[in-house]
């Protein structure tokens, strides 16, 4: 196998993106692992900053110890209709220049406090789901639902803050509440 | 050749063939086996042994790569199965794909098919309520269909020699409609199952909540450990398959059961195209079978046939058996094979809340729930509708957690224990529908299967008594909400589509008269008695109760007469 295939091999093995040398390098290549999206490494870090803002590991782990963005992108990928993916992707492409345009600063290149503000405004932004607005909207909630959902399923989540029985042994119907 | 066609006739010569491993078959086929009978077992799909083909058993949930979640574009491709309650990315391997098994419906109707070892006996939700008179005596009764030729009585020995093999759940209620069985020590009703079960007692004496009975194993563990499964261990995660095999399915308990005599054969990917019938002996003397993979057609003989395909691809196999004798389908001369199939009504539901009983919570896993066996019309004709509907009743405490924040509020909200809201309460119909002739299933004249069979045509629908039971239904449970204290009721009709329920029967129904039935009151072909029909395909009316339980009683039963009366004609 040359290094080129051998190099194309390991970018679907790993999802993760490889830079073809001898591509044009001003083109950043497709995250392979995500072909109905057609995310580059960019976009990933971008979903990355959002994903650490809403868990920025103050109290528990940050977004990304537990790839988090990766699962956004995995879900958005494979369990999304061309309509949500559509929406989604195309606020995330654009969720960098919408905040500039927006709030006056690249989500970027903002904050903690900034960019909370930033995803809470978006969040709730009213518009068609087919504008600017609609997509910004769209791809902030979609990607807060499965941030939380693989968050709360995480091993680290479901073994350390509240573990999981995968074999409870028991069920009472009437158990008293301490304090209650 | 004509020496080597005998030697394939030998090696391919059995006692028995029951066709088809899933609930009633894996029946079949321990009894056959246990009563020394050399038997096949046909399997249309691939095979599954118990543990060891349960590839997610033990998964944890961060372990699917997708917590759960079916695949967009398989949700596409398969609208119907995707519909299923049961089909998740940890089980959807033993689900039959739309695109793979297509069918026609005449009317809409949600077929749900598991083609492996145990069939659906692995996915099913393993409620096994005993019917009673009420039900057998209900067509007779009412002016519907025709008479059951069984009683209760017929069956109530079958009923404890099937219950105690698969282990059932249970407590005796000691209500005439719901009769008790052999039972192993209950699950508990919940705290608001509890309070709801008492408000009934006092508010509404011939009504009541019992706690369904299930097919799981919750004592006696000497014994069931012969069969190598032991207790339930409150997973709820059942439809994956149970490495305890702490509930019934053919590939814990019968099959293997059966395997252990010596007398079992199994083959997989073995697709019956139909029942041979031999004009000069005047009985049936095999099945030819297409293997899956090869497409090669082969031909096995028993002097004594079990179909048990699972009610409408039994329905199927008969209606494609044509012979000079019966040339629109085996046993058909009354014409009714195919008719007066019917399901269950799962369309209406309800939802509720109750402040009181603060103290009280639930802790680990029940993988049953309340039930609420059927009061309506019971001893007597009172509304303007048929028969009746018996209900699932749970009851939890509710918990909540914030996670509507972002940030560090978020992770604390996440870092905390739940705060507990108020009881819920649920419960959804199971109706009886009523079987008519225009309910029935048929061969398409054109389309066929990957392997040359007709596709099955499905034409059933709900009717006006089915509405009338639904907003009765909807009701007399707002009505009892209400008078118990619940709030914030809210009813619900899904209008799905038939076949959800999974109840689909009918079609071969049994009889007392060859003219207007298929079956014989041991479930022989009226015409071709060697010849059985012991799955859903067999039922007469529907009732309310979930049919399983009564399909491997009626095996058993089945099974027991043919033995008994083998060499006789």
């Amino acid at each position: 196998m040359d290094r080129r295939s051998a190099m194309k091999q390991l970018a679907i093995l790993t999802g993760g993106a490889v830079m073809m040398p001898a591509c044009n390098f001003s083109e950043e290549s497709i995250l392979q692992a995500y072909q109905n999206l057609k995310v580059t490494q960019s976009d990933h870090a971008l979903l990355s900053q959002v994903t650490n803002t809403i868990f920025p590991g103050t109290t528990l782990k940050k977004a990304e110890e537990l790839m988090i963005p990766d699962f956004v992108l995995l879900m958005s990928n494979d369990c999304l209709n061309a309509d949500q993916q559509n929406g989604f992707v195309k606020g995330l492409k654009g969720w960098d220049d919408f905040s500039k345009k927006t709030f006056g600063k690249a989500f970027s290149k903002m904050d903690q406090n900034e960019a909370e503000e930033a995803i809470i405004k978006g969040m709730a932004l009213e518009g068609e789901n087919d504008s600017e607005a609609g997509h910004t909207r769209q791809f902030l909630n979609t990607t807060k639902r499965f941030a939380l959902q693989g968050y709360l399923n995480s091993e680290y989540f479901m073994t350390e803050i509240k573990p999981y029985e995968l074999v409870p042994a028991r069920f009472y119907g009437s158990k008293l509440i301490e304090n209650a | 050749m004509a020496n080597l066609n005998i030697k394939s006739k030998k090696e391919n010569s059995y006692d028995a063939i029951v066709i088809g491993s899933g609930i009633s078959g894996g029946w079949a086929a321990k009894e056959f086996c246990e009563k020394g009978l050399n038997t096949l077992v046909l399997e249309r799909g691939r095979e599954v042994k118990h543990v060891k083909d349960y590839p997610t058993t033990n998964s944890m949930p961060w372990e699917l790569e997708h917590r759960g979640g079916i695949l967009q574009n398989v949700k596409e491709e398969n609208p119907v199965v995707s519909r299923c309650y049961a089909y998740k990315e940890d089980t959807q391997h033993f689900f039959v794909k739309d695109t793979e098994h297509p069918y026609v419906q005449e009317k809409p109707f949600d077929w749900i098919r598991g083609y492996q070892t145990g069939g659906k006996s692995l996915l099913w939700a393993r409620q096994v309520q005993r019917w009673s008179d009420f039900d057998f005596e209900g067509p007779a009764r009412d002016g519907f269909a025709v008479d059951w030729p069984i009683r209760y009585k017929d069956l109530a020995p079958w009923y404890s020699h099937v219950e105690k093999f698969i282990g059932v759940s249970g407590n005796k209620d000691g209500k005439p409609n719901l009769p008790d069985g052999e039972f192993l020590p209950p699950f508990e009703l919940t705290a608001g199952e509890k309070y709801f079960k008492e408000f009934l007692k006092n508010n509404y004496p011939e009504r009541e909540i019992v706690v369904a009975r299930c097919a799981h194993i919750t004592g006696n563990q000497e014994f069931y450990a012969k069969q190598g499964r032991t207790l339930c261990q409150n997973r709820t995660l059942c439809q994956r398959g149970c490495p305890f095999g702490g509930y019934f399915s053919s590939n814990s308990s019968t099959l293997p059961w059966a395997a252990k005599t010596g007398n079992l054969t199994m083959h997989h990917h073995a697709v019956v195209h139909s029942i041979i019938y031999d004009d000069e002996k005047g009985k049936a003397t095999g099945v030819r079978v297409i293997d899956a993979q090869t497409k090669e057609m082969k031909e096995f003989y028993a002097e004594v046939i079990f179909v048990n395909a699972s009610a409408l691809n039994t329905n199927l196999i008969l209606l494609n058996s044509t012979s000079s004798r019966f040339p629109n389908g085996l046993g058909n001369d009354s014409g009714v094979l195919g008719k007066y199939v019917a399901f269950h009504n799962y369309r209406a539901g309800i939802s509720a809340e109750y402040d009181g009983l603060k103290e009280y919570t639930t802790e680990g896993r029940r993988p049953t729930s309340g039930y609420f066996p059927r009061f309506r019309n019971l001893h007597k004709q009172e509304t303007d509708f048929l028969r009746g509907y018996a209900a699932g009743f749970s009851s939890g405490r509710s918990t909540h957690s914030d996670y509507s924040g972002i940030g560090d509020e978020l992770e604390k909200s996440m870092a905390k224990a739940p705060e507990y809201g108020p009881w819920r309460m649920g419960s959804h119909m199971m109706g009886e529908t009523i079987p008519k002739e225009e309910s029935q299933v048929s061969l398409d004249s054109e389309l066929k299967d990957e392997w040359g069979i007709p596709q099955l045509k499905i034409a059933m629908d709900y009717d006006d008594n089915d509405e009338a039971m639904i907003k009765d239904y909807l009701e007399q449970m707002s009505e009892m909400f209400e008078a118990a204290g619940f709030t914030n009721i809210r009813t619900r009709d899904d209008k799905r589509a038939p076949g959800l329920d999974i109840h689909e029967m009918g079609g071969a129904r049994m009889g007392k008269d060859p003219k207007t039935s298929v079956l014989n009151k041991w479930n022989q072909v009226h015409a071709c008695p060697n010849v059985y029909v012991t799955d859903g395909a067999c039922m007469t009316s529907t009732s309310t109760q979930n049919p399983s339980l009564t399909y491997m009683a009626i095996t058993a039963r089945a099974v027991d007469h043919a033995v008994k009366t083998r060499g006789k004609s």
